[in-house]
């Protein structure tokens, strides 16, 4: 019995030792790991989501194709190496950090638009100046430029593409954009009425809890941290604010405006299943919904669904939330950050924005392209001009864990807010002081 | 003929440090530098951000006086504890029905063992995607949709902190059972069919067969499965970040969990190495208290 | 009479329990199941609908037909068999010696073997990723077996002793009167009746081993080298367009090679207990 269950691992293991001929169509320009011919000469490593050029959609894929094809055949020296990013954020930049520090990370990366302070701390990318005008530069959203310069003038990324925080609503139930929190919470009693859970949010422990209710924070001209980059959100106003920003969530749950299951809640697509299922009329989700709400509901359903701003304390006060991605250099060598700057420009600001319907980072662009002409767009661009990013500190991973797990403790009722705001002020300092 | 008897013994004892060799020396190989450098980072102040610069007390300090450990400790305890209880309780169960199954030649016995062992090998990306659909709150929640079926009111799986632990419990039990059965099958497999034989010969019914044969019989690969799931327990942390996140609030933050979050959230590598110790040290406790309970009772062998 | 009515009952209670247990197993998986079968217009819906209005298996053909998936699925067959075979042929003799003789310091020894498993793996990264960037192993398939290997010891350690502790010593001294050495009396009369053990300890090696994610995703960042453990990644997410139902229907083909290698090892384990029924 021995012999053969020996016999049978001896099988593997020769196998293994011989291994399977791994060639794949070895002339094609695309492949899996790499744009261009294998032989060229000069190689610039790229990492990248699986979003666009290895786009399980075929369609997104096929023009990725193209543009590459047209982009590598221009410059037959140059092949680009490519890697790309898992959606495991928090191992994804530590493994990004060690690399690039060991000299072994890629040329060229996308970052997540909210990781890139933390890159720009290590002081590991690479100033892309020499190939954006100053005007490209003005013409970026303010939240951007601030976001991809430092404090010396340096261009450190291209942020290609943004996205921000809305309010949808089903006009049968709710036939007017509610302009304030009041306004809003009325709304959300109205659905309920009308036999729906009220209004839907992020509220379990996730990065969007805390980044789509700080709208209702930054509508107040809250601050969460300082220009030396210390939390500052618990004290002076900013300690009013902020307390009144969670007494609004808590309110909603407490007077059964919004279901206790928001504390669940911890991805974007349960509000489509909620809209698809018909038990909501109002929910605060990310722009990219309203097409992915398109292809979901039935054509007489998805008409009625609107877009609007996220409501303030009162009509003037707004803010949203804005992410998105952003392209680095991560090189010494200047003739890799030439090719890595080349393609963003050739291929992912305003073109790829295009394909893949993401909002584009300056206002010129959405004049440029057609795609951006529907009604949705008029409302996201006149959103984003109330757009704030997170800020640009290497704290605001932990602010955002503490945001969570304080709403977590009010919204189930485990803590006052005063308590949850206290307990998460004292966590994030402590955090801040070994940073 | 005594002395023939012990030069064979002498021949067939084997030599204690060859035979070790090769699995410390491969253990050494690839794990002692980095063991001894977390030991180092927890002694230090190093983030993800910049490395050491000056060695101390004072971060160990810094981290085991944080005001959240006490219950994100409490809440390992809980998870851990009903976790290893229900894999095992499960796991043994599942082994002992299918080896009575086959005995008694009954068909069906290897779809439970495959569908037990799949819930285990999908990929941990699966976990998000399936439980989020199933401890849905939503009116329309897989769970909550079949139970309001049977005329039951919905239950708040993951909103409510305690229930969410219990969900966050069920879906790694659903998951880690298969480890334990498979360990228990095999033990139950290796028992001489004899005892029971005799047994069944002295009348002894299935209860008296199940205490007094098949568990006291067992008894090293229970040590062993208890260990084992122990450990992979408490550094479980992917079920609970795809189902609650660690939420409500804190209230199933594992200390796995916590030190994910104070690595990659706060970028703390000396704080989680801290915390990593600590798990290392609790790990420890628990299995030598498994050997206690489990073999010093006993015959004194394993 | 009443033995073989209370033997029915028996056998009713076995499929009663057994029915209920395939139930609360296969329930999760259904759902993954109804995943995989959907298109991108039904993949919104979640837990609203169970079975889909449209189902389809394109998906499953995509996956299929893709040009690397392939590859990352023998990447991972690869990593994982070497990895569950090392530790298997490292620890037999640790596990023998472990069993068989007393010595000072076995039991902390054992111990600490098995601390390597309780340091987090999460922590343990960083460290790791700079030791093998020093020895300069990153992106190799040797370094990541090697890590499997190590792994798997532990574990194959502790199993392998409680099931060498479980054979009666008078067969091993039988055979040592006959002159054989240790090593042989291990090939020839131990690990025989270990069989069952050892499988088992092969086969919880190399399931663990398949679902690795955070070593190959340290030590392999090259697409070509990557197992499919870390290469799901590539079919999950989009910015705008679904493809959970694609990432549903990998996640379903990946359980295919880890059920087919349990149901033949689990074949092994039985097997090995009727050979030693009929020696016996």
């Amino acid at each position: 019995m021995t012999h053969r269950f020996l016999r049978i691992l001896g099988a593997v293991g020769a196998a293994c030792a011989i291994g399977l001929p791994a060639s794949l169509a070895a002339q094609d320009l695309i492949t899996r790991d790499r744009v261009g011919l294998p032989d060229a000469p000069n190689t610039m490593t790229f990492r990248l989501t699986a979003f666009d050029l290895y786009s399980s959609d075929a369609a997104t894929r096929d023009a990725f194709e193209a543009l590459f094809t047209a982009f590598i055949e221009a410059r037959p020296d140059w092949k680009i190496e490519t890697q790309i990013v898992t959606d495991n954020i928090g191992q994804e930049q530590a493994r990004l950090l060690e690399q690039t520090r060991a000299g072994r990370g890629p040329d060229c990366a996308m970052v997540d638009s909210s990781q890139l302070a933390l890159f720009k701390s290590a002081g590991v990318l690479a100033p892309m100046n020499a190939h954006w005008s100053a005007a490209e530069i003005d013409d970026l959203f303010p939240y951007v430029r601030d976001a991809v310069t430092n404090g010396a003038g340096d261009l450190l990324a291209w942020w290609w593409f943004t996205d921000l925080r809305v309010l949808y609503r089903d006009t049968r139930l709710v036939p007017d954009a509610p302009a304030t929190w009041a306004e809003l919470e009325d709304a959300a009693r109205a659905t309920v009425e009308g036999g729906k859970e009220g209004l839907l949010f992020n509220g379990g422990r996730w990065e969007g809890t805390t980044f789509d209710w700080l709208a209702h924070f930054w509508a107040q001209d809250g601050r969460l941290v300082d220009d030396a980059g210390r939390p500052v959100f618990a004290e002076g106003e900013n300690r009013e604010k902020f307390l009144a920003a969670v007494r609004f969530y808590e309110g909603l749950v407490d007077a059964g405006a919004a279901p206790p299951r928001v504390t669940s809640i911890v991805n974007y697509d349960e509000f489509n299943a909620a809209a698809a299922a018909g038990t909501t009329g109002l929910f605060i989700g990310g722009n990219w919904q309203y097409g992915q709400l398109r292809g979901t509901l039935s054509a007489e359903d998805f008409a009625a669904w609107e877009v609007s701003a996220i409501p303030g304390p009162t009509p003037d006060q707004r803010a949203t939330g804005t992410g998105g991605w952003t392209i680095a250099a991560l090189s010494d060598d200047a003739a890799a950050v030439e090719v890595c700057a080349d393609m963003i420009r050739e291929i992912y600001s305003g073109q790829s924005n295009a394909i893949q319907g993401l909002l584009p980072t300056s206002a010129a662009q959405y004049e440029e392209f057609d795609v951006f002409e529907g009604p949705e767009y008029d409302v996201f661009a006149e959103a984003l001009v109330d757009g704030q990013a997170r800020p640009g500190v290497p704290i605001y991973p932990e602010l955002s864990n503490v945001i969570q797990i304080m709403m977590g403790d009010v919204l189930s009722g485990a803590a006052t807010p005063e308590e949850a705001l206290d307990a998460a002020n004292e966590a994030v300092q402590a955090a801040f002081e070994r940073l | 003929m005594s002395e023939t008897r012990r030069a064979g013994r002498a021949a067939a004892r084997p030599a204690i440090w060859p035979w070790l060799a090769p699995a410390l020396l491969l253990l050494a190989a690839v794990y002692l530098v980095p063991i001894l450098d977390v030991v180092r980072l927890a002694f230090g102040d190093a983030t993800l951000l910049r490395p050491t610069q000056s060695y101390g007390l004072d971060g160990v300090g810094d981290v085991l006086s944080q005001p959240a450990l006490p219950g994100v400790l409490w809440a390992t305890l809980v998870f851990t504890a009903a976790s290893v209880a229900g894999i095992l309780g499960l796991g043994l169960f599942i082994a002992l029905l299918v080896v009575r199954g086959e005995t008694r030649r009954l068909p069906g016995m290897a779809l439970l063992r495959i569908v037990v062992l799949t819930a285990w090998v999908v990929p941990g990306i699966a976990n998000g995607l399936i439980w989020q659909m199933l401890f849905s709150e939503a009116p329309f929640g897989a769970l909550n949709s079949t139970i309001a079926l049977a005329g039951l009111s919905p239950v708040r799986w993951l909103s409510d902190p305690t229930n969410a632990m219990i969900s966050a419990v069920i879906a790694n039990v659903w998951q880690g059972t298969a480890f334990a059965m498979i360990v228990l099958y095999a033990a139950r497999k290796g028992l001489s069919n004899d005892l029971y034989a005799a047994a069944a010969i002295d009348g002894a019914g299935p209860f008296a067969r199940f205490c007094f044969i098949t568990l006291p019989q067992m008894r090293p690969s229970i040590l062993v499965a208890a260990v084992l799931v122990t450990i992979q327990t408490l550094n479980t942390f992917d079920v609970i970040l795809a189902l609650t996140g660690g939420g409500p609030g804190r209230a199933t933050e594992v200390l796995s969990l916590f030190t994910f979050n104070t690595v990659f959230y706060n970028f703390d590598l000396s704080g989680g190495s801290v915390l990593a110790v600590i798990l290392v040290l609790i790990a420890l406790v628990l299995t030598v208290l498994y050997i206690r309970l489990l073999v010093d009772r006993a015959d004194g062998r394993p | 009479m009443t033995g073989r009515r209370a033997a029915w009952l028996g056998d009713l209670a076995t499929y009663v329990a057994a029915f209920l247990l395939v139930t609360l197993f296969a329930g999760p998986l259904l759902w993954l199941v109804s995943l995989a079968i959907r298109t991108p217009a039904e993949i919104f819906l979640g837990a609203a609908r169970f079975i889909p209005e449209e189902p389809t298996l394109a998906n499953f053909e995509q996956i299929l037909t893709d040009r690397t998936f392939g590859l990352y699925l023998w990447n991972g067959i690869k990593l994982c068999a070497l990895g569950a075979l090392g530790a298997l042929l490292t620890a037999i003799p640790a596990a023998f010696v472990f069993s068989r003789r007393s010595f000072r310091g076995a039991s902390v020894l054992m111990l600490g073997i098995l601390t390597v498993q309780m340091v987090s793996p999460l922590v343990l990264l960083i460290p790791l990723y700079r030791y093998m960037e020093r020895l300069n192993l990153l992106e190799t398939h040797a370094a990541a077996a090697a890590v499997y290997m190590a792994l798997g010891v532990p574990l194959s350690v502790w199993m392998l002793k409680a099931a060498f502790d479980a054979i009666p010593r008078s067969l091993e001294e039988a055979a040592a009167i006959d002159g054989c050495s240790a090593a042989s009396v291990l090939f020839f009369v131990t690990l025989p009746l270990a069989a069952p053990g050892m499988a088992s300890a092969f086969i919880l090696n190399m399931l663990m081993g398949w679902s690795q994610f955070l070593v190959p995703f340290v030590l392999l960042s090259q697409d070509r080298l990557q197992p499919i453990s870390v290469a799901i990644f590539n079919f999950a997410g989009s910015t705008s367009a679904s493809t959970t139902q694609l990432l549903a229907a990998a996640c379903v083909i990946t359980v295919l090679p880890a059920i087919a290698a349990f149901l033949a090892l689990q074949r092994l384990i039985v097997g090995a207990i009727m050979a030693g029924a009929v020696k016996g």
